[in-house]
């Protein structure tokens, strides 16, 4: 099989001025990556990080978001007044709150139906489905049921009065508590079915030798599933920690359309916030300075999560 | 351009006003309108063109309605009216308005709601040159106030009123209260009371979206229009205390009768968690409730046909169309005012700074604002009080659920609202608006106290200051 031409000529060269050859070769590599990745280069230059420094220089202004209004330019209040908003920080508490109940609700749920689905059931093809319908399906078109499910008069409280349960019965969506309750059960609804799928294919991915040993070893199912498939299934988890985490920073639909971030900002996130700051208040310097925040934690906290993913992966 | 005499004989003086308002600001901008809305000419034929009217309301078909009159006497001018949802219109109007692809005539909304004159004004031309053409020096006077008031931004005349939305009022089901033998609350004491015989006989009484504060807005400011009429804007102003003084102390007042709206179970269970459009709304439509806090909007509903829809809308299936007639807000503080309305222009008409059309699209919009005609549509639509003085509906040509009952009720129902001065969201600030918010649902749920809330609102309007 014939090298490929630009390896050929940089051997060439490198026979003719070894340090000079090595050179050339790396130019002409260079050149050709930069042809290849041009297009999305431009893309993620041209389009994401401009959008990302020009929300960092509006975060500056005080400004309505009329581009034919005139901003004037505040410095760093934007980033001052936000640091002594209550909301805000209310809304980086709902989101740590939402995340860790979210996390560990989901991962516990999709790490079992996962194992359960990787045993010999009937009908195992069909609970598949079942488990992951709701991760295709639009929160718009499905936050209307929830409301319905939880309002006073709705199905919810309808079944608790039906079995006896009428003392049980709950303004779920007036009260801040089980406002809260209803967002993360329509999350968790929603994302479990990814989890489990993830799940289940790192779960294929185990070698049957080492399940096998296991049960020779006299190990019991919960067993090996604890010391197991749980250890072995950690690169998924923290991959799930990071997506989740940053899911959680960016939340807005299910809050927005079950209780748009009431009552009493009991359910505000910080993306509910920034559109309400924006598109209610008309504040769009400020909405940007909370949109440089919400950037600055989601990359913080990715990096942070990668960071530990690769100190426990070389031990 | 041809300009024939008849155009001024035959189609009637209001016409021949309408385009002269076209033609003098075509011909020199006046003071204001011009296509950089500071002077100057304006863009096209004011007979004839194809212009784009972008707005979130009036819906569809009452659009149609309302293009199909206009075409009655400028055929030759094509009206294409886009509907945008309220919650983006800013959104999509923004960029729109910088091209020339944009809309020619947009709506406008009082203040900083969405589609705000505040925001939206650096986009329109000055139409003060316009109505002035149009209906003479004395304009604002043959004009409602609040329509005028609203989308007014300075000096410049941003908006012209199609037609204002008023609230304070509460529609009731009539059917419910007459199968019940009951009779609509004016009071505190009868509220209950009625509440109380409502709920003892299984049907849902008073309903109201809390969850949705613009509405929890209305309501307090209806206490507070019951307790000293124009305190509650001249406190958005800056110009009365939240909470000092003897206006502080009616604040006060006021904030008690909201919460003890929860307290006495006038409100429904939950409130604070419906929205009221669409859960409030539907609710009272399919007769889960007996009264909800709505405005005159609501006056559509009493014609069989959109009452029929509106309740298939809301779920019910063949529906029998109900009754629904509006009552004073009771007089919860026991002043003895009652029937304050309140109310802000529901859409004025802009034209775009960049529009290709610009003659064409005042000649639409000051038909629709000024022109006899044009108000007459707009009032027979019954989802707003016309803006000319003097226009009601043509109730002999409106099919009623009930008329020999809702007629005279509705007659003077839109008088009483056509003279209202308070203005609703007009002089309320895009923080204060917020402020109200927080405040009005923590009150309610007490997760705030009154002091609290009222020297919240007070650091919002010192701070606007």
């Amino acid at each position: 099989m014939a090298a490929p031409t630009s390896l050929r000529r940089g051997g060439a060269a490198a026979r003719a001025t070894p340090g000079q050859g090595h050179k050339h070769r790396g130019r002409k590599h260079t050149a050709n990556g930069l042809l290849w990745i041009a297009p999305a280069l431009i893309l993620v230059v041209g389009l994401i990080y401009f959008s990302i420094g020009y929300t960092a220089y509006v975060a500056t202004l005080d400004w309505n978001g009329f581009i034919l209004s005139q901003p004037t330019s505040v410095g760093f209040d934007n980033f001052r007044a936000m640091f002594t908003d209550a909301v805000f920080w209310r809304s980086l508490q709902h989101t740590l709150i939402f995340f860790v109940v979210t996390f560990t609700v989901q991962t516990w749920l999709g790490f079992t139906f996962a194992a359960i689905m990787h045993s010999k059931i009937r009908l195992r093809g069909l609970y598949k489905v079942v488990v992951f319908v709701p991760t295709v399906l639009a929160p718009a078109a499905m936050a209307p049921i929830f409301r319905q499910i939880f309002e006073v008069r709705g199905q919810l409280n309808q079944l608790l009065t039906a079995i006896g349960l009428e003392s049980w019965t709950n303004a779920w969506l007036a009260d801040g508590r089980t406002a809260m309750g209803v967002v993360m059960l329509a999350t968790i609804w929603q994302w479990t079915g990814l989890t489990f799928i993830l799940f289940y294919a790192a779960m294929s991915q185990i070698d049957p030798e080492v399940l096998e040993a296991a049960r020779v070893d006299g190990a019991s199912n919960t067993r090996t599933l604890r010391s197991i498939v749980w250890p072995m299934c950690k690169g998924t988890t923290v991959a799930l920690a990071t997506l989740g985490l940053i899911g959680a920073l960016k939340t807005f639909d299910w809050p927005f359309l079950i209780t748009r971030g009431g009552p009493n900002r009991s359910t505000e996130f910080l993306g509910t916030y920034i559109y309400h700051t924006m598109m209610q208040e008309k504040r769009f310097g400020y909405a940007a300075a909370i949109s440089v925040a919400l950037l600055v934690l989601a990359l913080t906290c990715g990096v942070i999560m990668s960071l530990r993913t690769q100190r426990s992966g070389r031990k | 351009m041809r300009i024939s005499k008849e155009m001024f004989t035959k189609r009637g003086g209001a016409v021949g006003a309408v385009l002269a308002a076209a033609l003098v600001l075509a011909a020199c901008g006046g003071d204001g309108g011009g296509a950089d809305g500071s002077g100057g000419e304006l863009t096209g034929d004011p007979l004839s063109g194809s212009i784009t009217w972008w707005g979130w309301t009036p819906d569809a078909t009452n659009a149609t309605h309302l293009i199909a009159a206009f075409n009655e006497e400028f055929p030759d001018i094509e009206v294409t009216f886009v509907s945008r949802p309220i919650d983006s219109y800013d959104a999509v109007l923004s960029p729109a308005l910088t091209s020339a692809d944009g809309p020619d005539v947009f709506n406008v909304a009082p203040g900083s709601a969405n589609g705000g004159v505040d925001v939206f004004h650096y986009g329109a031309i000055d139409l003060t040159a316009a109505v002035e053409t149009a209906l003479g020096e004395d304009w604002a006077d043959q004009l409602a106030e609040i329509g005028v008031y609203g989308l007014t931004v300075g000096d410049k005349l941003v908006g012209l009123s199609a037609g204002a939305v008023y609230s304070g009022s509460i529609w009731i089901n009539q059917d419910l209260f007459d199968e019940h033998g009951l009779t609509p609350p004016t009071d505190m004491a009868s509220w209950i009371e009625v509440c109380t015989a409502f709920e003892a006989a299984g049907q849902g009484c008073f309903v109201q979206g809390a969850g949705m504060h613009a509405f929890n807005m209305d309501t307090f400011q209806a206490i507070m229009e019951n307790i000293e009429p124009g305190l509650y804007r001249r406190a958005s102003l800056g110009e009365a205390s939240f909470t000092e003084g003897e206006t502080g102390e009616k604040f006060y007042q006021g904030m008690e009768i909201w919460r003890s709206l929860f307290d006495e179970g006038i409100m429904q269970r939950g409130a604070i968690g419906m929205m009221q459009y669409p859960d409030a709304n539907n609710a009272f439509l399919s007769g889960q409730y007996a009264m909800v806090m709505m405005g005159s909007w609501y006056t559509q509903y009493a014609v069989r046909d959109s009452m029929i829809h509106a309740m298939e809308a809301a779920g019910v299936s063949n529906p029998d169309p109900i009754t629904i007639v509006p009552i004073d807000f009771p007089d919860l503080a026991g002043t003895g005012i009652t029937g304050h309305m309140f109310g802000d222009a529901d859409y004025g008409l802009a034209v775009s700074i960049n529009s290709q059309n610009q003659a064409a699209a005042v000649t639409f919009a000051t038909w629709l604002a000024t022109s006899q005609a044009g108000q007459q549509a707009v009032a027979n639509t019954l989802n707003n009080i016309p803006a000319l003085r003097g226009i009601t509906p043509q109730w002999e040509n409106i099919t009623l659920v009930n008329p020999a009952v809702q007629e005279s009720i509705l007659s003077a129902y839109t008088e009483q609202a056509a003279s209202a001065v308070e203005p609703r969201f007009a002089t309320v600030s895009a923080l204060l608006n917020s402020g109200y918010r927080d405040t009005l649902g923590a009150v309610a749920t007490g997760d705030m106290s009154i002091t609290d809330a009222l020297a919240h609102l007070q650091s919002i309007v010192d701070n606007e200051q």
